[in-house]
């Protein structure tokens, strides 16, 4: 129910920097997510929206006022908390409370509310035990609770899932989607797991060093990606990124070759292909190498190839199996190759 | 298989109790010896033979209430402690947030000066104290007591409390702070409660030393207006009837128990809290 700009934001500690010249115009309703490696700046943007950290220059605006000045209590935003932040003196019930009794929600109110909140995260059962005596997952669940209850303009979600099993953090992604749809709230959610951002986010923001690399729909970062860092950084296994020439429109790298290539510019270039872009052929092909290692994983086998120096993972047939160190051929869709120049990482188009 | 694993656990249990019994009883033997001694008749204390049937006697008893205001004794005692220890959470509280939150020029300097008042020879300010005090109008009386077992406690409950304040996550006060809580909200809703144990650590030590302290209470303290049991304990050594060594014992007896009374009642927490600020301190 809010609409946030973020113009020119700035942030210096001391004399290093955490966030660069980021612009970011989130939309009222929209789930965006604020994906990067650990120190890239993306925590750090998310405290600015909460209030929690001011930024060294540039503004916030939430619905067009502009919030620089604003405390953190007197932003309408809710944050749940890599650590779930659960008060532990107080019970679960008190816990989800305490948003309310703060902002001075009368009494009477209270109560509904709170179990409302707990009842839309599964909670009711356990309104009265203290945070202790809950496991990871309902922590979790009772923290988004807690940000839930008092129907922010905005929630801030820093890693919330990051302290959980891999089974759960799955059934709680979907639970935080489906929350995010029916409450129609405006959410920046922050992780390094590439994953999550694909599947929750209306919009991903990838940031690297403090700096922005790019902001698009899960669709546009997967496809369309700006950079290498962006290319290897989404997609598992990732991207294979692989360093040659670009000359008369072939592309030479050490056991590959690829011609046909839009002569738009040669010298040092970077190949970028997916895993499951490429194909194990019989005969020559783009690239030529020896088996380094096959993993099967039951729906697909993975196979990593090395040419050259270079190891390239290759997405193959579910029956594919090899032994290691025999020759192996492989061809790529042509129409999903990448071309980055290999000094910047920018993406030649 | 099963039942001769409980056995053995049993026998196991029986050997550590006996065990921590056999140094419970060590530590309180002292405590016992006093004890002992005060409820003998005077003569029975001073013989040089050894006496394995010592004689019940009440003397003592009946002689420290009747001869001597030691009702008032203890109430000062308790008075000055209570309060000084309260002045201590007072000043203390924020200070260690403070020390523990903000960041400042000067902070850890800071931090380390309230610290060093700990560290001279409490003879120093002795004189310049009496005189602070008597200009103040505040010579015995119990106020003054508060406000010195406050100040030389003070350092260390901020220190204490400091520690475990360290301990607390950031995050839950951001969590609050964008929740809509104040700073003091804060402090006091989720931090003092977060950190009571510390808090009940530093209280039964600050009382533990005041309790115990002398020096300054003899200069402050020139008349039964002020006495408290560790001076009225220095009544008994130079009269005329000599050094009553029972009474001694039965007033050094009765300010210990008090204190033992506060440790055991508290006990979870207080050793929660020593072992909490040892490790992570």
């Amino acid at each position: 129910m809010a609409r946030i700009e973020l113009a020119d934001i700035q942030k210096k500690f001391g004399l290093v920097w955490g966030v660069r010249d980021v612009n970011i115009d989130i939309a009222d309703e929209e789930f965006i997510v604020f994906l990067g490696p650990s120190g890239c700046g993306k925590t750090t943007t998310m405290r600015m929206i909460a209030g929690l950290e001011e930024p060294t220059e540039g503004e916030i605006r939430m619905d067009g006022e502009v919030m620089n000045d604003i405390d953190a209590r007197d932003r309408d935003v809710a944050m749940v908390f890599q650590g779930y932040a659960l008060y532990p003196n107080m019970t679960i019930y008190e816990n989800i409370r305490f948003p309310l009794r703060m902002r001075g929600v009368p009494r009477a109110e209270q109560d509904a509310l709170v179990r409302q909140a707990a009842g839309l995260v599964e909670l009711t059962d356990y309104l009265d035990r203290k945070p202790q005596a809950l496991s990871g997952g309902q922590r979790q669940r009772a923290a988004l609770a807690r940000a839930i209850v008092r129907q922010p303009q905005v929630f801030l979600m820093d890693e919330p899932l990051s302290n959980l099993d891999a089974k759960l953090r799955q059934a709680m992604r979907v639970q935080i989607k489906h929350i995010q749809r029916q409450l129609r709230i405006t959410t920046v959610y922050v992780t390094h797991d590439q994953i999550e951002a694909m599947t929750l986010a209306d919009r991903i923001v990838i940031m690297q060093s403090g700096a922005v690399q790019q902001i698009g729909t899960p669709d546009q970062i997967y496809n369309d990606p700006a950079n290498t860092f962006v290319a290897g950084f989404i997609g598992a296994p990732p991207m294979n990124l692989i360093a040659g020439r670009l000359a008369d429109g072939t592309f030479t790298a050490p056991g590959l070759r690829v011609t046909g290539l839009p002569e738009r510019r040669g010298g040092k270039v970077t190949l970028g292909i997916r895993p499951e872009d490429c194909h194990v052929t019989v005969g020559a092909d783009h690239l030529q190498g020896i088996v380094f290692g096959v993993e099967p994983t039951g729906e697909t086998t993975y196979l990593t190839v090395k040419a050259g120096e270079k190891l390239v993972e290759v997405k193959a047939d579910r029956d594919f199996r090899a032994d290691l160190d025999t020759p192996v051929a492989v061809g790529f869709d042509t129409t999903r190759l990448y071309l980055f120049d290999t000094a910047s990482g920018d993406r030649l188009r | 298989m099963a039942s001769m694993r409980k056995k053995s656990r049993g026998d196991n249990l029986v050997l550590r109790y006996a065990i921590l019994g056999a140094w419970a009883l060590v530590c309180l033997l002292p405590v016992l010896w006093f004890l002992s001694i005060g409820l003998r008749p005077r003569t029975e204390i001073i013989t040089p033979q050894p006496i394995y049937w010592p004689t019940f006697s009440l003397d003592a008893w009946h002689m420290i209430w009747s001869d001597w205001p030691m009702a008032r004794y203890l109430r000062n005692s308790v008075l000055a402690i209570i309060g000084s220890v309260l002045i201590d959470l007072v000043l203390a509280i924020p200070a260690a947030y403070s020390l523990s939150r903000y960041t400042y020029r000067g902070r850890d300097d800071i931090g380390f000066y309230i610290l060093s008042t700990r560290m001279m020879a409490p003879a120093i300010v002795a004189i310049p104290i009496f005189f602070l005090f008597r200009n103040a109008g505040l010579l015995d009386t119990i106020w003054a007591l508060m406000l010195i077992y406050a100040a030389i406690n003070l350092s260390f409950v901020t220190w204490i409390i400091r520690s475990y304040m360290l301990d607390i996550p950031k995050e839950l006060e951001d969590a609050a702070r964008t929740d809509g809580a104040s700073d003091l909200r804060i402090l006091w809703e989720i931090i003092i409660p977060a950190i009571l144990p510390g808090i009940i650590t530093a209280s039964v030590i600050a009382m533990i030393f005041a309790i115990n302290e002398f020096l300054f209470t003899l200069l402050i303290a020139s008349t039964s207006q002020a006495y408290t049991m560790s001076v009225a304990l220095a009544n008994f050594t130079g009269g005329s009837d000599g050094v009553i060594y029972n009474a001694i014992a039965l007033v050094a007896f009765l300010a210990f128990v008090p204190v033992f009374i506060v440790v055991v009642a508290i006990q979870k927490h207080l050793s929660r809290g020593l072992t909490m600020g040892a490790v992570k301190g």
